[in-house]
């Protein structure tokens, strides 16, 4: 038993030893580096647009003066109720009030009297507010009119308050919150598929490096394949959760700051769940890649034999993208987020829109983990079956193990001491 | 000690080795020598445990090598193999970490070897950024960080020059000095004769000869040169069983069948004039190599 375990926890260490250099020596590489310091400088510009440019409060400063002065109260009123916020000033003589305008402390001047106001601007007036000035200057307009046929201004004033358009919604529009939280949610998604995308790639490069320059031969005689498979899942894995991280807290940090979000109830549970989707999603296509790069020995073959790998993730983005926001409440979403391969991408959004119940989560999560089970084996077959084989690209059957060759010995080199191991 | 005994191993048509056997003895370094493809590189992955023969066993100490005992064997693999982008010490410690010492003993290890080899002021170098010949060094202090007790060395002078040789024979020796069987394999058979105890010569995997560089070489016929710038054309004629192979000027070649006492053509010699040089003719191992390989090429 104690051999046992002894055994088990020295294998764990290699694991560890082979992760921990996959991850210094990708720390400290300059592409790493750079990618991370431009993801947050991304991020974080993305936010202080948000935040200065498109959030900015139309705050409008009108100054009257003159006659025009009594149309001040119901245009500030009338510009409210179509959001757009109003500051009126008083303003003496129409000359300062231009000066103002021409300094820029005054948006527009509103001058002449209540039934014919003069707007002076800058370049061009604000399209709302010349709206709200005319109907109020008919309204006067028709007022004095009524008032010489002896309706007097109140009766009409009453009259018009009562009329208005009622609407009636056969489907609850989306609030402003609700809006946010799928963009959020998608945002997540996104990073998730950018990181699994771009870290798988690594994934299937290194092995390939190693292939290619034949240090898999030296590596293999003391380490096995699966730890060296896992061991470098894992070092890149723990990279890729490192940039993202980084990215991660840039983002909420700021976005917390500057108020451009305004869900802070959904944070935590998103930051939970967009890392517990990230390991999984990674996972998932980590040892697909693993496998598929160790089926060749060139560099240059990378991206054709990880095409097939790179084209279900893509999918599963495309499809992510053109049901999931439009509809994150939807069943097609539901089973969408517990179609393995796909749940990585959809479950962000459900889990930043709050629409997921406990059990979904938890089968989710136990679909995704049976198929990184699933993955693992198949996928350490095929590496253990490959990563030997020198020269040209790997038939898959041969990887599987399902035909025998030549080379069959040298493929199982690893094994057959293995289990002599276990005997003794 | 290790000892491979009737090793067999068949890749689909082709016998790559046939009942192979030899021993490497504590101490001892054995220079694997034989063409391309007559089987060396199979053996060296046999005796390491990485490669399964169809028959045959290898055992060192006694035991067979298990995946636990390989981390005592230091290896270096024909087709070399490191990280490029890796800096020569933090790859040393990787592999030391790989055989099992931990971190501080890895970095303990790693130091005084790159010293050895000359490598010190290059330790925090990117491999890429060495020479071919210093990243050959690299590879064999790769082979030797994990203070291994027995090595396995695929071709490690391919492509050295001679003052690397140099510095890679000693390495091997203090290593052997040390009393580790050294396992090496070589085309280059000068550097053979010189570094290897014993040799094994193997062809269409199969050994065809196998000994110290002595008896290797004293196979063959019993020839000598005999210098004697007086001596015309049968000045030997009277020693029964000698015969002539080659004459250059005053040196004559002569090959003397099997119970010829030498002593009789030197006073032959000395008795048509001053014999300036009688010395025993040896073949090198080069030459050695050339005609067993002729030999079974043609019996085969």
């Amino acid at each position: 038993m104690l051999d046992a375990r002894t055994t088990f926890l020295d294998a764990m260490r290699l694991t560890l030893v082979v992760a921990a250099r996959e991850f210094t020596v990708r720390i400290r590489s300059r592409v790493f580096i750079i990618t991370t310091v431009l993801a947050v400088l991304g991020i974080g510009g993305y936010i202080l647009l948000q935040a200065y440019v498109f959030n900015k409060p139309a705050v409008l400063n009108v100054g009257f003066v003159g006659g025009a002065e009594q149309l001040a109260a119901p245009a500030r009123a009338d510009m409210a109720s179509l959001g757009i916020t109003v500051t009126t000033h008083k303003v003496s003589t129409v000359a300062d009030g231009k000066g103002e305008v021409s300094s820029g402390t005054l948006d527009t001047l509103v001058s002449g009297s209540a039934t014919a106001p003069v707007l002076t601007v800058q370049t061009s007036a604000d399209g709302t507010l010349q709206t709200v000035l005319t109907d109020l200057a008919r309204e006067e307009v028709l007022n004095g009119l009524l008032a010489q046929h002896g309706i007097p201004a109140a009766d009409i004033d009453r009259a018009l308050a009562a009329t208005s358009v009622q609407v009636d919604t056969l489907t609850k529009p989306l609030s402003a919150a609700s809006v946010q939280e799928i963009v959020i949610g998608v945002l997540v998604s996104g990073t998730l598929y950018i990181s699994m995308l771009v870290y798988g790639q690594l994934v299937a490069a290194g092995v390939i490096e190693e292939k290619s320059n034949r240090i898999v031969e030296i590596l293999l005689t003391t380490v096995r394949p699966w730890q060296l498979l896992l061991g470098k899942i894992a070092g890149i894995g723990l990279l890729a959760l490192a940039q993202v991280a980084a990215v991660a807290v840039v983002g909420v940090v700021m976005a917390a700051a500057t108020r451009v979000v305004t869900v802070p109830t959904v944070g935590v549970a998103v930051a939970v769940g967009g890392g517990v989707w990230l390991v999984l999603g990674y996972l998932m296509y980590a040892f697909a890649f693993a496998a598929a790069g160790s089926m060749v020995s060139r560099q240059e073959d990378v991206s054709s034999v990880s095409m097939p790998v790179i084209l279900v993730l893509v999918a599963a983005w495309v499809i992510t993208l053109s049901v999931v926001p439009y509809s994150p409440s939807s069943t097609a979403t539901t089973v969408l987020s517990l179609i393995p391969l796909m749940s990585p991408l959809v479950m962000p959004v459900r889990i930043a829109t709050g629409d997921i119940s406990l059990w979904q989560a938890v089968v989710g999560v136990v679909l995704a983990i049976a198929t990184i089970y699933v993955l693992a084996a198949v996928s350490g077959r095929i590496y253990r079956n490959s990563v030997l084989r020198m020269g040209g690209r790997v038939r898959l059957g041969q990887a599987l193990g399902l035909r025998g060759s030549a080379m069959a010995g040298a493929s199982g080199a690893s094994d057959a001491p293995a289990a002599r191991d276990h005997l003794m | 000690m290790l000892a491979l005994s009737h090793l067999s191993k068949r890749y689909g048509t082709l016998q790559a080795l046939r009942d192979l056997s030899f021993a490497v003895e504590q101490g001892e370094i054995f220079g694997f020598v034989g063409a391309n493809g007559a089987g060396k590189t199979t053996t060296m992955r046999i005796a390491l445990g990485v490669l399964d023969a169809d028959a045959g066993s290898v055992l060192w100490d006694g035991t067979p090598i298990t995946f636990a005992s390989r981390r005592r064997i230091g290896y270096m693999p024909e087709e070399r193999g490191l990280y490029p982008k890796m800096t020569v010490i933090a790859q040393l410690e990787y592999f030391a970490r790989l055989h099992g010492l931990n971190r501080g003993a890895a970095h303990a290890a790693a130091l005084p070897l790159l010293e050895l080899l000359g490598l010190a002021d290059r330790a925090r170098s990117q491999l890429q950024a060495l020479s071919h010949g210093n990243q050959q060094r690299v590879q064999l202090a790769a082979a030797l960080v994990s203070a291994p007790e027995l090595l396995v060395l695929d071709e490690p002078f391919a492509g050295l020059d001679p003052v690397a040789v140099d510095a890679m024979s000693d390495v091997l020796r203090a290593q052997a000095d040390a009393g580790k069987p050294v396992l090496l394999s070589s085309h280059q058979l000068d550097i053979v004769e010189r570094l290897c105890g014993r040799v094994g010569i193997i062809n269409h995997g199969a050994m065809v000869a196998c000994g110290t560089v002595a008896e290797l070489t004293a196979r063959g016929p019993v020839r000598f040169w005999v210098d004697v710038p007086n001596a015309g054309p049968g000045w030997f004629d009277g020693v029964h069983g000698a015969t002539l192979i080659e004459h250059d000027g005053p040196s004559w070649l002569i090959q003397l069948a099997d119970g010829t006492d030498e002593q009789g053509v030197l006073q032959a010699g000395l008795a048509v004039g001053p014999v300036r040089e009688f010395r025993r003719d040896r073949p090198s191992l080069t030459e050695l190599f050339r005609s067993v390989m002729t030999e079974t090429s043609t019996n085969a």
